[in-house]
């Protein structure tokens, strides 16, 4: 499309030519998307005794504390593909997380915030690596994390001997820290999930590095276009492999949220949660090619994924169904990009 | 030569502003191989198009065997027997070269399955018949450039082609297979083929061509016979007379040497397919703007590729700003010792397409106007503000996305990104390259500004007059090296050109060349 | 506007439909006895109530764990006061968790779960419970006490009664056994292996000479008891923990030639034409063992709580039954479900 978003455009472009979207419109795609989603799940909300049950302080709640680590790991898996890649090691890393901080928290003592430290340094060093294979040796990352997600399920095997360790409360040893089970728990007299909040933070700090990082445009130049990046300067291979970092930390971060909110580390946990979080991203309007895409838009594709989840769990809808509804619906995402650059 | 093969007479086509041809004849006989000239846009290519029916002319007439013909699509020109070799050939490369010529005409058998024998029998005779010696059943992509060109005749000899259309068809061949390529000239001259042959290469010429014809700017400059007339007089058609107002006056350079190279050689990339700087020494003074003239392939973009660090550790040989040697492993190193660079393709290589015209212009400084990673908007904003102003860049808004710009308008969203960094040296590939000739002299216009601010300049482009109209020195590179560097205001576009290419008749000495004559010697 | 946005609006509008066609038929009943609170059974309403039930599951990809929804449906189509609900955690623990939070909000009056696993349900299933709601627990049990009644059966009891099986009726004179077994670390298969030791302990002429690991799946079973083969001459008796991998050991047999040297046992019993059932009938497992569902006995049991309003016990274990060749037919018209 040939009309900036500044300006009046849905004007401009409709005199000029009949079939044009104002450029917008995409953009908003996925809130779009989320707002009737988010009206289409209050009219066909079950109601008890004239209530509308989706609309309960309780269940919203419950929604974003479902959809919160899909929601971070697809924070980093936004900036992932921004730069043109992918990372299906992400649910692996969840897996190890979870596993190592059951393990660490039960078998080897550790207090909390050594655990947490030490989670967060592998799943960062975990990320670092796989950026590191990617961008300098140039494996491609879809490859790259293919091998990462079976190493990752492999470490977190070995490490529990291939059994879910489960995490129970108390002083003293071969007992969790009480303190960590405040994960499983709500703030705010009990009302709000401590891993909905989690999920929030990570979510405005990462809408405060696209707006306001210097590191943000340069992933969105190297996605837009790799080698007008290299020669504007730009350290290429330091940011890919700090994109990678961050998916790995986020991933991490995840597990232990995962194990604490479980009361399990188990190393088949997250199984197929990266194709969630690539699904959120979708949604949220980012391109697979790089370059063009929000944090804004995934955090809306997560809640949207959530609330679809949870409405058609309340109408009963047959798991089965669910599957294909949600496949109409990234399809549907997707397809209004192409759409979008067919326009162009 | 009684009636003529193809005639094309008064040939005229528009793009939209633009006059692409302008009243072209071109003849060709049965039996004759016409060189075609011309410098890059004098609407060679355009002109072939016609031909091949991929455009349509405004005005003009073409006659094959003297009844008139109009091709609206591709189609109706191969059917009326004009065949385009193309450089990106219509070829299956998995495909055996037997398939590659009965591709979507296989012969069948009785029982309508392939007729594998017939397909062999006849790819033998056609490769046979124009002397080809290639085994049929070799995949094509396991052939040679040149002998997959030669499959590209053949098939369409087969399709009982009477025009070849041949676009510098030597440009990626090696010696040998140039010389197989030539031998097989004589074979289609004695079948009455009429081959149309682009080329730049006054040597190749001169062996295989009848005639010549010369355009320039749309237009026809000459016709020749190649054996009565000498290459100078060629080149001269080709150049015409250069024009004088578009360039800037220039400030006289300072005496300080801004950008010392010495002995600067590029080991050869794994990948080839480049030809890297060899052993080059060159010397551009602060406020000097120094041209790099040269053929296509003669190392023009790689040198300035290897001084902006794209070469990294396959550079060798020693680089000195202002005095101070400089190490250029990556780009980076590069800005950081203040030297920018405005590349070749800008879509390419320079533009964020789809990110607005703002976020390109900042793409370099970004670090430098943020505060510990941390993006200061207002500075940016003005920093943007102060470039579309200073570069004259017309756009809507500074938040367009930078592809709704012009050509012109994108190169200078280039050249504002890499002054904000405010460089010692500036490098330029081909800069005007598909910009109007507005824009064009508003780039000379800035590089003259630059230069008098103390900039030094190093530019390469394949246009001449440009260089000769901007140029302090031109520096001639050829195969890699810098062969010769002359005075910009006492060199002509024949002393360039002859330093480029003709030499290259004299010092590609041996059996190559022995071959050449031969097979043109031939022809009689 | 513009075609695009037309798009969008009927893709919405279509999933809209959807889900309101879908919506309409299974908006949640007007339930009177909402507020059911087992352990005092006081505000019981009984036969005069209506009763939604939740049943959540592990991962309906498991045809046992189908046939558990299946036998649940059926059985709750019996009575007039249930209407049960069903989710599929799809084998991921944090799902289930959250389809127990859906059920609690769509205001449950019942919670049956079949837990992917113990420790990451445990505090779910206790806030339900807690909530006043009763819980059944099946197949598999949770880390607490915070439940109505567990219905399961005993696997070690199953593999003893394999054993015996064995040393009784198919190798009464001795012989060679090749055990393959399920997914190592899981308790099912621990308990089979351990179980079918004891059973055949009382007969010491038989030897287990080649053990596999099938990982509950026909496919590693085909291949496992393929080398098997390869590696051993002399084989009486194949005893795979379920079903497919027993038909998996069969398939391999039957490729070498050798099916009809050696016999098979498999466990599970499934009364669906895939099933263990069905395979004892056409004789390619000489015999079979049920491994309950407890879907019927999990209905009752909720039957007894809701309608009876009588109390129930904590623990209802089940019993297998020996499936051969003389009884195959009636038991998979008597436990098929559709």
């Amino acid at each position: 499309m040939s009309v900036d978003t500044t300006e009046p455009t849905a004007e401009a472009a409709t005199k000029r030519r009949r079939f044009v979207i104002p450029e917008r419109f995409f953009t908003l795609q996925s809130y779009v998307a989320l707002i009737m989603v988010f009206l289409a799940a209050i009219v066909f909300s079950p109601r008890r005794g004239g209530e509308i049950v989706f609309l309960n302080s309780e269940n919203l709640l419950n929604i974003v504390r479902a959809v919160s680590e899909i929601g971070i790991l697809a924070i980093g898996m936004t900036f992932v593909i921004l730069i043109a890649g992918i990372d299906l090691s992400v649910g692996a890393i969840l897996g190890l997380a979870a596993t190592g901080t059951a393990s660490l928290l039960m078998v080897h003592d550790f207090g909390v915030a050594m655990t947490i430290l030490i989670i967060l340094t592998i799943g960062l060093a975990f990320g670092a690596t796989q950026g590191y294979l990617s961008a300098r040796l140039g494996i491609q990352a879809f490859i790259v994390t293919l091998a990462g997600l079976q190493v990752a399920r492999g470490l977190a095997r070995i490490w529990s001997g291939g059994q879910g360790i489960a995490l129970a409360y108390g002083d003293g040893a071969d007992v969790a820290p009480r303190a960590f089970s405040l994960l499983n728990s709500r703030t705010f007299n009990g009302t709000v999930p401590i891993p909905a909040l989690i999920f929030a933070g990570v979510g405005v700090i990462a809408l405060i590095v696209v707006r306001k990082t210097v590191f943000a445009r340069h992933v969105y130049a190297i996605g837009g276009n790799e080698r007008a990046a290299r020669l504007s300067g730009i350290p290429v291979t330091r940011v890919k492999v700090t994109v990678f970092a961050i998916s790995g930390l986020l991933a991490a971060l995840a597990g232990i949220i995962h194990a604490g909110q479980l009361n399990q580390g188990s190393p088949n946990d997250g199984m197929g949660y990266e194709l969630d979080a690539i699904a959120a991203v979708v949604i949220g309007g980012t391109s697979l090619m790089g370059g063009v895409g929000t944090v804004s838009g995934t955090l809306a594709g997560a809640l949207l994924l959530g609330i679809l989840n949870n409405i058609l769990a309340l109408n009963n809808i047959d798991s089965n169904v669910q599957l294909l509804i949600k496949g109409v619906i990234i399809v549907a995402a997707a397809g209004i990009q192409a759409f979008r650059s067919q326009q162009k | 030569m009684l009636v003529p093969l193809l005639q094309m007479r008064g040939i005229v086509k528009h793009f939209g502003g633009v006059h692409a041809l302008r009243g072209v004849d071109l003849t060709v006989g049965a039996g004759e191989v016409h060189a075609l000239l011309g410098e890059n846009g004098a609407g060679k290519s355009t002109l072939m198009n016609v031909l091949s029916g991929v455009v349509r002319p405004d005005e003009g007439a073409i006659e094959i065997d003297g009844e008139p013909v109009a091709f609206a699509t591709p189609a109706d020109a191969q059917a009326a027997g004009v065949a385009m070799i193309h450089q990106e050939l219509d070829l299956v490369p998995q495909a055996t070269v037997t398939e590659n010529l009965f591709l979507g005409r296989e012969p069948r058998t009785r029982f309508r399955t392939l007729d594998r024998a017939a397909m062999r029998r006849h790819a033998r005779e056609l490769l046979d018949d124009i002397g080809i010696e290639l085994s049929p059943s070799r995949t094509l992509s396991s052939l040679r450039v040149g002998e997959q060109q030669m499959v590209a005749i053949a098939k369409a000899l087969s399709l009982e082609a009477r025009i070849l259309v041949m676009d510098e068809p030597t440009s990626a061949l090696s010696d040998s297979e140039v010389e197989r390529l030539f031998a097989i000239l004589p074979r289609l001259r004695r079948r009455g083929v009429g081959v149309v042959f682009i080329s730049h290469r006054m040597d190749e010429i001169a062996v295989v061509a009848d005639r010549g014809t010369v355009m320039r700017d749309g237009r026809n400059a000459g016709t020749f016979v190649v054996a009565e007339t000498a290459p100078a007089e060629v080149i001269r058609m080709m150049v015409g007379q250069p024009i004088e107002q578009l360039f800037p006056d220039r400030e006289p350079p300072r005496d300080a040497v801004r950008l010392a190279v010495r002995g600067l050689t590029v080991a050869e990339h794994p990948g080839g397919g480049r030809t890297e700087p060899r052993d080059v020494d060159l010397e551009v003074r602060a406020g000097e703007v120094v041209g790099l003239a040269g053929l296509l392939g003669a190392g023009r973009t790689e040198l300035l590729d290897a001084l902006f660090g794209l070469a990294g550790h396959r550079l060798s040989g020693t680089v000195e700003l202002d005095g101070a040697p400089v190490r250029l492993a990556s780009p980076r190193d590069a800005i950081a010792a203040g030297i920018g660079y405005v590349p070749e393709d800008r879509r390419v290589s320079g533009l964020v397409m789809m990110e607005s015209v703002a976020a390109n212009i900042v793409l370099s400084a970004l670090p430098t106007l943020a505060r510990a990673g941390w993006r200061r908007a207002s500075r940016e904003r003005s920093a943007v503000a102060a470039s579309i102003r200073d570069l004259h860049i017309k756009t809507a808004s500074a938040e367009s996305a930078v592809g709704t710009l012009s050509g012109g308008n994108q190169q200078k969203v280039v050249f504002a990104r890499h002054l904000l960094r405010e460089p010692r040296l500036l490098l330029l590939d081909d800069p005007t390259r598909g910009v109007d000739i507005g824009a064009k002299s508003e780039i000379y216009r800035l590089l003259a500004r630059l230069a008098a601010g103390g900039m030094a300049v190093l530019v390469a482009s394949s246009e001449l007059p440009e260089l000769l109209g901007i140029c302090d020195r031109i520096a001639v590179l050829r195969g890699g090296r810098v062969v010769t560097v002359l005075d910009g205001r006492s060199a002509t576009q024949e002393a360039i050109l002859a330093a480029a290419s003709l030499e290259q008749h004299t010092t590609v000495e041996g059996a190559s060349t022995a071959a050449r004559r031969e097979a043109s010697g031939r022809q009689g | 506007m513009s075609r695009s946005t037309r798009t969008l609006a009927a893709l919405c509008g279509s999933a809209l439909l959807f889900t309101a066609a879908c919506g309409t038929e299974s908006d949640v009943p007007e339930s009177a006895g909402g507020d059911a609170t087992p352990e005092e059974g006081a505000e019981c309403a009984g036969a005069d109530g209506e009763y939604l039930i939740g049943m959540s599951q592990a991962n309906v990809a498991e045809p046992y764990r189908q046939q558990m929804d299946d036998d649940i449906e059926a059985a709750a189509a019996e009575v007039d006061q249930f209407e049960v609900v069903f989710a599929d955690a799809a084998q991921d623990n944090a799902k289930q968790v959250a389809d127990v939070e859906n059920f609690l909000t769509q205001g449950i009056d019942l919670l049956i779960i079949s837990p992917n696993e113990a420790a990451p349900l445990t505090a779910v299933v206790e806030r339900a419970y807690n909530e006043g709601i009763p819980v059944i627990v099946l197949d598999r049990k949770i880390e607490s006490d915070a439940y109505t009644q567990f219905i399961g059966a005993d696997n070690t009891e199953i593999g003893r009664a394999a054993g015996e099986y064995v040393a009784t009726e198919l190798l009464p004179d001795g012989g060679t056994v090749a055990e393959l077994k399920g997914l190592p670390g899981s308790t099912p298969a621990q308990e089979r292996a351990d179980g079918f030791r004891e059973g055949i302990a009382a007969n010491p002429g038989i030897e287990i000479v080649a053990e596999g690991v099938g990982d509950w799946l026909r496919e590693k079973g085909q291949s496992q008891f393929e080398a098997i083969l390869q590696a051993n001459q002399d084989i009486d008796v194949v005893y795979a923990h379920n079903d497919p991998m027993a038909e998996g050991a069969y398939l391999a047999a039957q490729a070498a030639g050798r099916e009809t040297e050696m016999r098979f046992i498999g466990i599970d019993a499934l009364p669906i034409p895939s099933g263990g059932i069905k395979a004892v009938e056409e004789g390619r497992l000489s015999a079979t063992f049920v491994y309950p569902t407890g879907g019927k006995e999990a209905i009752a049991t909720a039957q007894q709580i809701l309608v009876e309003c009588a109390d129930v016990e904590k623990e209802q274990i089940l019993d297998t039954e020996l499936i051969t060749q003389e009884n195959a037919a009636e038991v998979y018209a008597r436990n098929a479900t559709q």
